[in-house]
């Protein structure tokens, strides 16, 4: 299925759903993400557990050059149970300085307190043509389950693919999760350290 | 612990419906706060939690709201923030492993079942149940 009949089939899922937070609404979230592609710092803020907005500053290695992105992500949809919750995001971005370079894409997850799986799918378009796609597929157990407050440890393994290098690897990663702060790395001999850290004001 | 007078008010998710229960007085803390309240529902709020959450507090209304989509700490950060902004909530206490959220009002708050069914869905979760508990403490 291509990208564009997944975003067409998103938007009409809006039409079923009920809704939930980017980051709770009024939720200010840092990020920095590290790995072999690129080294990133984004902060958004989510006026409404809808949507939020934000611009990121991306450092990419591959082709060398340091990009502002303005991005927005929107959730399409949101399923909460008792036990478990549901998401599907629309996530974009385009260049500050340069229209011609955006991109777009979805990201999904559903957790229990125990169970986490989650998926992403982003098609990259650079205004010197060099357009390629990311996706990811993550699965993880919480290996115990602590109280509000507690520190939250995940044993998580995820795959990626990159068209542009035209890598795939599968590996393993950690998650440790307290109060407003997450960090969450994992190494794969083919793509080396992937690295990431949230905190949420 | 000073000796408590529990009267519960009842709230359903389809009306308000208030109800005199009983006198709390020398009621056993063990297990469960209160095994079945008079319209024959479960009142699932451990006790020792219930306790410790009202240890400093005195006449207040307690809101016991279940939440559904309650999984990580995101979520009870969010749900936290979004009830002590409202300068009538004392405290509050979120249980990730029952999806049960303690509020603890003064009295002077009418506690509005749309008004925290609202509060939880900015948050982005969904309120399924709402009791409420009216607590005056005698010295």
């Amino acid at each position: 299925m291509g990208i564009h009949k997944i975003i067409i089939l998103a938007f009409i899922l809006v039409l079923h759903t009920e809704a939930r937070p980017i980051s709770y609404s009024g939720g200010t979230t840092v990020m920095y993400q590290s790995d072999s592609m690129s080294n990133s710092v984004y902060i958004h803020y989510s006026p409404t557990y809808k949507y939020s907005i934000g611009i990121e500053n991306v450092d990419d290695k591959f082709f060398n050059k340091n990009k502002n992105y303005l991005r927005l992500t929107y959730l399409i949809n949101r399923k909460n149970t008792d036990i478990s919750q549901r998401n599907l995001y629309f996530q974009s971005g385009v260049l500050v300085d340069d229209a011609d370079g955006f991109f777009y894409g979805i990201h999904g997850d559903w957790e229990t307190r125990r169970w986490f799986s989650g998926f992403g799918y982003k098609d990259i378009k650079s205004s010197f043509g060099q357009d390629y796609a990311d996706q990811y597929i993550r699965l993880g157990v919480a290996p115990y389950v602590g109280d509000y407050g507690d520190l939250h440890t995940w044993v998580m393994i995820k795959t990626k693919k990159n068209s542009l290098t035209n890598t795939k690897s599968t590996y393993p990663e950690l998650k440790f999760f307290k109060g407003a702060a997450l960090i969450n790395f994992g190494y794969s001999n083919k793509t080396e350290w992937d690295f990431h850290f949230m905190y949420r004001f | 612990m000073n000796k408590i007078l529990l009267t519960l008010l009842l709230t359903s998710p389809l009306a308000w419906a208030e109800q005199d229960h009983a006198n709390m007085n020398d009621h056993s803390h063990e297990g469960h706060l209160h095994d079945t309240m008079v319209d024959g529902k479960n009142l699932d709020v451990s006790a020792e939690r219930f306790d410790t959450f009202m240890e400093g507090l005195t006449d207040v209304n307690v809101a016991i709201v279940s939440v559904k989509g309650m999984v990580c700490d995101f979520c009870a950060r969010g749900i936290e923030k979004t009830f002590t902004r409202d300068k009538n909530v004392q405290k509050i206490d979120v249980d990730l492993d029952s999806g049960k959220v303690m509020i603890a009002y003064s009295k002077i708050k009418e506690i509005n079942f749309k008004e925290i069914e609202k509060q939880i869905l900015s948050n982005g979760q969904n309120m399924s149940d709402l009791q409420v508990l009216e607590v005056n403490n005698n010295e």
